[in-house]
């Protein structure tokens, strides 16, 4: 674990580097190179959502820039993850509509890896490319987005074969192989132990710089959504109660002073206490 | 202890206790402790098997019951995976037909030799008939619980992430179903044998079940011991198949591998 943690630690590096000389020529093993920021935008007006005459979300109106980093914070049960499908199209919407632009395939990754396990690890990010890529050229796109989540070694790996915090990383990768403009992500990394969580978090942050990506991430960790999101939107009762920006600049270095004090004036939101004089 | 010695040991492990009782058996025969008339001693059934091996009659019908076994198998089988698919698929095929089949389940298929016999007489449909019953009903049932016990939420990423129906059946739901399958086809590999022996044993003119039959006519308990030890080893080498298969087919899963 400490050995993994190490060789973690300067993974953001290289793909620094890539990202230096993309800007200078084209990508190389890359999805349609892209230029600058393609991420999609999202508006949501009036959006409503009820199951079995409950309201879930309840007239909804949201903008989200692209290439915007938005966390959703919340409660169980408050709706964050329904706004997450209803934003990917995984259902329906009750009243209003979600309208998303741009360019690039919609993904999300899950709570739980999902992967296929009786698919090797690379056939498994493949899956992410959706069926109209050759088959040559599958296996390279795919190879190169493990390469970028660390995993390279382990393409030809039974999913069964590896630890938690890599089946998430093959998740990630299955997620960000194909290009996407909007990358939703459903408590990721909730199942994590908590050094592997912050790896990810900052796993996720560098992808999410470096592809120029939409991203959306539920959460129920204050903490994650601080360290990661330009924007937090903290869910109610199916309303946005907070809309809060992260104005602090990247990279952002655990335990800032900045990001400490709107972790606890959220926190003291949802604990339904009165904020304290900073 | 070195590896290839811990595995050698593995391998011969399950036949000590096989060759153990031959070993006492033949012992006891040998001793008088077992008159000739009620059990032959393994030297005994093994030169009845030579002797019957060298005339051929051996090989004939165990040719003949080989091929009723797996003919039975690809019938019933292929049915039972067929219906068990469209009802794991399905809702509608599934209200339609699983109630019915359900209920023919429940009547055991050899009570039907009365009425197979009035149907076919002793022919190869009668035998064809009861193997293929007998085998369809545990394919089916696992076939259709393996596809009904996939992860949802397996199903869901694929669906998210743009599969095709056919896609998503080859690539999520049948490989996820398949341990079940495999399950029933072990199940059937049973029923199968066990059906032909006592279709052959009523009513057949070949077969491996028709020659023990013949042999108990004029008191040759060798041979009838003799293919009793065969099916013991036919479903041995059946199970073995299996179970390769399923190292094969199923690697990725390390109850298997």
């Amino acid at each position: 674990m400490i050995a993994f943690a190490l060789r973690r630690h300067d993974a953001p590096a290289p793909s620094l580097r890539r990202k230096a000389a993309a800007r200078a020529s084209s990508r190389p093993l890359r999805p349609p190179p892209s230029p600058g920021r393609a991420g999609l935008s999202v508006a949501l007006r009036g959006l409503g959502k009820a199951f079995g005459g409950r309201p879930v979300l309840d007239a909804l109106d949201l903008d989200i820039r692209a290439g915007e980093f938005v966390a959703v914070v919340g409660r169980s049960g408050c709706g964050k993850s329904t706004l997450l499908r209803l934003i990917l199209g995984l259902e329906a919407p009750t009243t209003g509509t979600a309208a998303v632009d741009g360019a690039g395939p919609r993904r999300i990754m899950f709570q739980e890896p999902r992967l296929l396990p009786w698919a090797s690890v690379v056939d498994n990010v493949a899956v992410g490319l959706g069926p109209d890529v050759a088959r040559a050229e599958r296996r390279a796109r795919a190879g190169a987005a493990l390469a970028a989540v660390g995993l390279a070694d382990k393409a030809g790996a039974w999913p069964a074969t590896l630890s938690g915090g890599q089946r998430q990383r093959v998740a990630l990768a299955r997620a960000l192989v194909s290009g996407p403009g909007l990358l939703a992500l459903d408590e990721p990394l909730g199942a994590l132990d908590a050094l592997t969580r912050i790896e990810m978090q900052d796993m996720i942050e560098g992808l999410w710089r470096d592809q120029g990506f939409t991203a959306l991430l539920v959460t129920h960790d204050v903490a994650e959504a601080v360290a990661l999101a330009d924007r937090i939107l903290v869910v109610e009762d199916g309303r946005i109660a907070l809309d809060l920006p992260v104005p602090v600049a990247r990279p952002r270095r655990r335990g800032d002073a900045a990001l400490a004090a709107l972790e606890g004036r959220i926190l003291d939101h949802l604990l339904g206490r009165a904020p304290q004089a900073a | 202890m070195s590896e290839a010695r811990t595995r050698a040991l593995a391998r011969l492990t399950p036949w000590l206790l096989p060759l153990g009782v031959v070993a006492v058996w033949q012992a006891a025969g040998a001793a008088g402790l077992i008159p000739g008339q009620i059990m032959p001693t393994p030297a005994e059934v093994a030169e009845a098997g030579w002797r019957l091996g060298r005339t051929g009659e051996l090989w004939t019908n165990l040719g003949v019951s080989f091929l009723r076994a797996l003919a039975g198998l690809v019938v019933g089988g292929g049915i039972g995976f067929a219906l068990g698919l469209a009802n794991g698929l399905s809702r509608t095929a599934d209200l339609a037909t699983n109630t019915t089949v359900q209920m023919i389940r429940n009547v055991p298929h050899l009570s039907l030799i009365p009425l197979v016999i009035l149907w076919f007489g002793i022919g190869e449909e009668a035998k064809l008939f009861l193997v293929a019953l007998g085998v369809f009903f545990p394919i089916y049932a696992n076939t259709h619980h393996g596809i009904r016990s996939v992860d949802p939420q397996l199903v869901e990423m694929g669906r998210v992430y743009g599969m095709s129906r056919w896609t998503l059946f080859h690539r999520v739901v049948l490989p996820g179903a398949l341990p079940s399958i495999f399950v029933g086809l072990r199940y059937a590999l049973g029923i199968m044998w066990l059906t032909l022996i006592v279709a052959e044993t009523i009513s057949a003119s070949s077969g491996l079940g028709y020659m023990a039959m013949q042999a108990r006519e004029f008191m040759l308990v060798d041979v009838v011991v003799l293919a009793i030890a065969i099916y013991a080893l036919l479903g041995k080498a059946a199970d073995a198949l299996t179970r390769s298969l399923e190292r094969r087919c199923l690697a990725w899963n390390p109850a298997y591998a």
